[in-house]
């Protein structure tokens, strides 16, 4: 699923950090122009006179917000916020599949690891737009939020929440571990983002659906019932939850928060964390009891509705809440490569919420009939009088909505361009090789035996581009990598693969007749490709050739394979090397071998063009 | 309003209950079958010389672990390294005995490399000239066996497949899928697993050694008159509901001998049992209690004699079918496999790292005597 390639890799870190300034920039220049085509507008545009223009159907005031709404829109836009300032950390381009999502993944069952798997390739074979996209969309989408309280725009920032949501709980949360063993409340279920698209589905409903109180009470209900469940699972016996330490064994809870206080984070957190997880480890049995009571306990008061049971069972909850994500949950963010807060945060909003939809008294229900704009059709609205009208009445909360989506589509657009292509970033292969050398200077020449038996030299290519690299035939690990990458690097040329041979020479003095060549060939599914050679000679034939290319096939003992390096060369349809690419092909991932390819297609058509 | 939410919720706590209950602890791990074939680690006597195949290294999920073969030429007593160079042996090697002394090695694949290449030496392992096996041998010490006489090879393929070469391992022909011999009459009969083993008789015919699904039937088939026949040595009724597992089978000289295992858990045990024609008549030996260990490596000697080491340290022997197994002496930690020692005994061929220590034991021996420490030039990062 993953790249294989180190998170700290430079080359990698360096390019989305880059990629991540460039895409900053542009972002504030959109709330630049934005922020400059509104005050213009407004310049020329005044609203009074815009005012006068307004015929039957302009737009009445808003209704007001109710404080619930209030809560979540901000909170939760908030939230998006920072997952998406969470999102640019440097390691996070190559980190979130190998160190977010495939651990997520690992204990579920296997059609989650195939869903999962499937988004994990998808963002390893463009970790730069991925990431990037993953930090603008989720900015975008916490902006959005925050600057529209009313009207369609502001339920679509809720429905964007819950959709953006449903992705990230989805592929980047498996489903929020809800299909794995172990699940517990204490640590996450059903994911943190879950709870962000109940939000956000929250946000999206109608205005007519925000004064009524009983909104509140379905969402405490729910919310309680869940609770109720979850304290049934924490009691359910054989799961470790009851254990704290027996035998030199800790339970459960007690090995997920040890586990979580040696993350890298600051000393006193580690310190807290640590301290819960001695606590829990002598009354690990209290604990859990405490937490199966409590649990059931605020449950079964959501459940009731009533205002008295309700408001103490709020505040026990967002207590419990605060605790658990300070001593277990540990901030969700420290250690590794965080993406959110993890779960408390939104569960406290999303109870406080219900709180307040549940409390609100009848008289704050202010104007809810004005709201309605319905007399304008869409006809109206987009005659140009309406469209004037509406730009000069814009304020500036508009303005920062209407960047918000910019910013959306500065995430998703180069996400979905990558998309469209199933080749990978070459990034990832300048990331393992470093980058190609060029050189010009006239290849050596030399005449050796294809695989069919045919006699092959150099200058019988004259005219190609040649791709030159050093094989082993019995070869375990990365002879056959670059064979497949070759193979793939043909697929990619396509209608130019006519002036391109992919030759490679035999490095195995010992191992080195046409029988291993052929061999191989079947092995890498290479006797379909027509303008693959594999070429061999004599031991003496195959050495000239070697010491010609700078390469030493080495006999190394104990059960080694021959040592020699991972080279090709860029030869010209002149003869010229024209570059030395460094083939290692370092984890071997589809990913890599993918964006090898690439490369090397790359190479040759920017030797065909140099021609 | 609380319609939408109510359902919702409810699913949700249920799913949450239904995935929580779906978790359980984890499970005992269930006892290792003795009915599995034991490591490649193994011992090959031969006219010229005494060989022994042994992992060393590191570990196998680096790629750090390094098949070494070791030779013990005739008429000396120390070992030296013997590794055929040109191949990684991180898949493991198999060995055989060819006419006049030579000997065949044959890696297994390993990672990407899906093919067996081959290594012949005539001189002990001081050179040796590559051969090719198209095709990846099975992960089995009998995996590759030959016929002295016509120079015709057997292998045993991972997929199950019995390949046969012409006179000197060239042209490789396929002999039988494990399915058709599995769909054969005989492997009716035996309700064929899995094919484990493979030899020549002394007379040239091709032999097959299997697991059969049937209880109490030895799966060793014979290929005579282009059928494949079930020759196994028919076992006392005591096994008749025992399941029964052909783990190795060798020719040496005019003789075949076969490793049986019946049984399962602690009550499995092993036998040997020798035809010298062809698997019409076989003589049984008496059996060898595990006693809940498992069997970690199988060599023959010569003379058709047989030892083994157990998991729990324990090793014994067998020369003949007239006497019982006899014990050895508890054998060193680390121990791989036996030899059959230059001056009668065994030889037991511990690996620590990259040190292999030979620890001599006579045949009335009660303990064993360090005798040779080789240390092998592993190249750690080699194959990663």
């Amino acid at each position: 699923m993953n790249s294989g390639i180190n998170v700290n890799d430079p080359t990698v870190v360096a390019a989305f950090k880059t990629a991540l300034v460039h895409q900053g920039i542009i972002a504030l220049l959109i709330f630049a122009l934005l922020g400059f085509a509104w005050i213009t507008v407004r310049a020329w545009l005044p609203a009074a006179q815009a005012g006068t223009a307004a015929g039957p159907g302009s737009l009445s005031a808003p209704a007001a917000e109710p404080s619930w709404r209030q809560l979540l829109r901000i909170g939760f836009g908030l939230l998006w916020v920072f997952d998406g300032i969470l999102q640019a950390q440097p390691k996070m381009a190559i980190g979130l599949p190998s160190q977010v999502i495939e651990p997520a993944a690992a204990s579920s069952p296997h059609w989650v690891q195939v869903v999962v798997n499937w988004a994990g390739t998808t963002w390893s074979y463009h970790p730069m737009q991925a990431g990037a996209s993953a930090v603008w969309i989720q900015v975008g989408i916490g902006i959005w939020m925050l600057a529209s309280a009313h009207g369609p725009a502001s339920r679509l920032a809720g429905l964007a929440s819950a959709s953006w949501g449903l992705v990230v709980w989805v592929f980047g949360e498996s489903f929020g571990g809800i299909f794995a063993p172990g699940l517990t409340w204490l640590f996450g279920a059903p994911g943190a983002v879950l709870i962000y698209m109940v939000a956000g589905g929250l946000i999206a409903l109608p205005e007519r659906t925000w004064h009524a109180p009983r909104l509140g009470r379905a969402v405490l209900a729910g919310l309680g019932v869940f609770l109720a469940g979850m304290a049934v699972l924490q009691a359910w016996p054989g799961r470790g939850f009851w254990q704290g330490l027996s035998h030199g064994q800790q339970g459960t809870l007690a090995g997920m928060t040890s586990s979580m206080a040696q993350t890298p984070q600051p000393g006193f957190l580690a310190s807290w964390v640590g301290a819960f997880t001695t606590f829990d480890e002598a009354h690990g049995f209290a604990v859990n009891l405490f937490t199966v009571v409590v649990l059931a306990a605020i449950g079964a008061a959501f459940v009731t509705g009533q205002r008295r049971l309700v408001r103490p069972a709020v505040i026990a909850f967002t207590v419990l809440c605060l605790a658990d994500w300070v001593l277990i949950e540990d901030f969700g963010f420290f250690g590794g490569l965080g993406t959110d807060p993890n779960s408390m945060l939104p569960f406290a909003l999303l109870a406080v919420g219900g709180y307040l939809a549940l409390v609100q008294a009848p008289a704050t229900v202010a104007e809810p009939a004005t709201a309605e704009p319905a007399a304008a059709g869409w006809r109206e609205r987009i005659r140009p009088a309406s469209v004037r009208r509406s730009v000069a009445t814009a304020s500036i909360r508009s303005v920062a909505v209407a960047g918000a989506l910019g910013l959306i589509i500065l995430g998703a657009a180069p996400m979905a361009a990558a998309q469209a292509s199933p080749n990978a970033d070459p990034i990832l292969a300048e990331a393992i090789a470093g980058s190609t050398a060029p050189l010009n200077f006239a290849a050596k020449p030399f005449q050796l035996t294809d695989q069919h038996g045919r006699t092959v030299s150099l200058a019988s290519l004259h005219g190609k581009v040649v791709l030159l690299t050093f094989l082993d035939p019995v070869c375990t690990s990365d002879c056959p990598l670059i064979a497949q990458e070759f193979r793939a690097a043909g697929q990619l040329l396509g209608v130019s693969d006519r002036k391109v041979e992919l030759v490679a020479v035999v490095a195995n003095p010992i191992y080195h007749q046409i029988a291993y060549t052929q061999a191989f060939d079947r092995q890498e599914r290479l006797t379909q490709t027509s303008n693959w050679l594999y070429l061999t000679g004599s031991v003496p034939q195959l050495q000239q050739v070697w010491k010609d290319y700078g390469i030493a096939a080495q006999i190394l003992p104990a059960g080694s394979m021959i040592g020699h390096p991972d080279i090709a060369y860029v030869i010209d349809q002149a003869g010229q090397v024209r570059a030395e690419l460094n083939t290692d092909p370092g984890p071997g991932t589809v990913a890599t071998k993918s964006s090898f390819a690439v490369l090397l297609a790359n190479a040759a058509r920017t030797a065909l063009r140099s021609s | 309003m609380n319609r939408p939410i109510w359902p919702a919720s409810l699913l949700l706590a249920a799913t949450m209950l239904a995935a929580g209950c779906g978790s359980t602890v984890s499970r005992a791990a269930a006892p290792a079958s003795p009915a599995a074939p034991p490591s490649l680690a193994t011992s090959l006597a031969t006219t010229t010389g005494t060989w022994a195949v042994a992992v060393m290294g590191g570990s196998a999920a680096s790629h750090n672990n390094f098949w070494q073969l070791f030779v013990r030429p005739a008429g000396t007593s120390t070992w030296r390294l013997a590794t055929p160079p040109g191949v990684a042996s991180n898949g493991g090697l198999v060995l055989t005995g060819l006419a006049s002394g030579s000997v065949l090695a044959g890696f297994r694949p390993s990672q990407d490399l899906a093919y067996s290449p081959l290594a012949t030496t005539k001189n002990d392992g001081k050179a040796w000239s590559p051969g090719l096996l198209d095709a990846g041998l099975a992960d089995v010490p009998g995996a590759l066996a030959a016929d002295p006489a016509s120079g015709r090879l057997l292998a045993l393929l991972t997929t199950g497949t019995t390949e046969m070469s012409g006179p000197g391992g060239t042209t490789w022909t396929r002999l039988v899928t494990r399915r058709a011999l599995a769909a054969s009459a005989a492997g009716t009969r035996c309700q064929l697993d899995s094919v484990t083993a493979d030899a020549f008789s002394p007379s040239g015919q091709p032999l097959l050694g299997a697991g059969c699904g049937r209880p109490g039937i030895a799966g060793v088939f014979s290929y005579t008159d282009g059928r494949w026949q079930l020759t196994g040595p028919a076992l006392p009724a005591a096994y008749a509901h025992q399941a029964i597992t052909v783990l190795r089978l060798t020719t040496t000289g005019h003789s075949t001998s076969a490793l049986v295992a019946a049984g399962t858990s602690s009550a499995a045990r092993l036998l040997a049992a020798w035809s010298t024609d062809g698997g019409r008549h076989w003589t049984l030996s008496s059996p060898l209690p595990l006693g809940g260990a498992t069997l970690t490596s199988a060599s023959p000697g010569p003379d058709a004699s047989l030892a083994v080491t157990l998991s729990n340290r324990r090793a014994a022997a067998i020369t003949s079918p007239v006497g019982p197994w006899r014990q050895l002496p508890t054998i060193p930690p680390g121990t791989a496999t036996l030899a059959p020692g230059p001056t009668g005994g065994w030889n037991a061929l511990a690996v620590r790292g990259t040190q292999l220590t030979i620890w001599k034991a006579a045949t009335s021996a009660q303990a064993w005597t360090s005798a040779q420490i080789v240390k092998v030039p592993v190249q750690f990062g080699s194959s990663g």
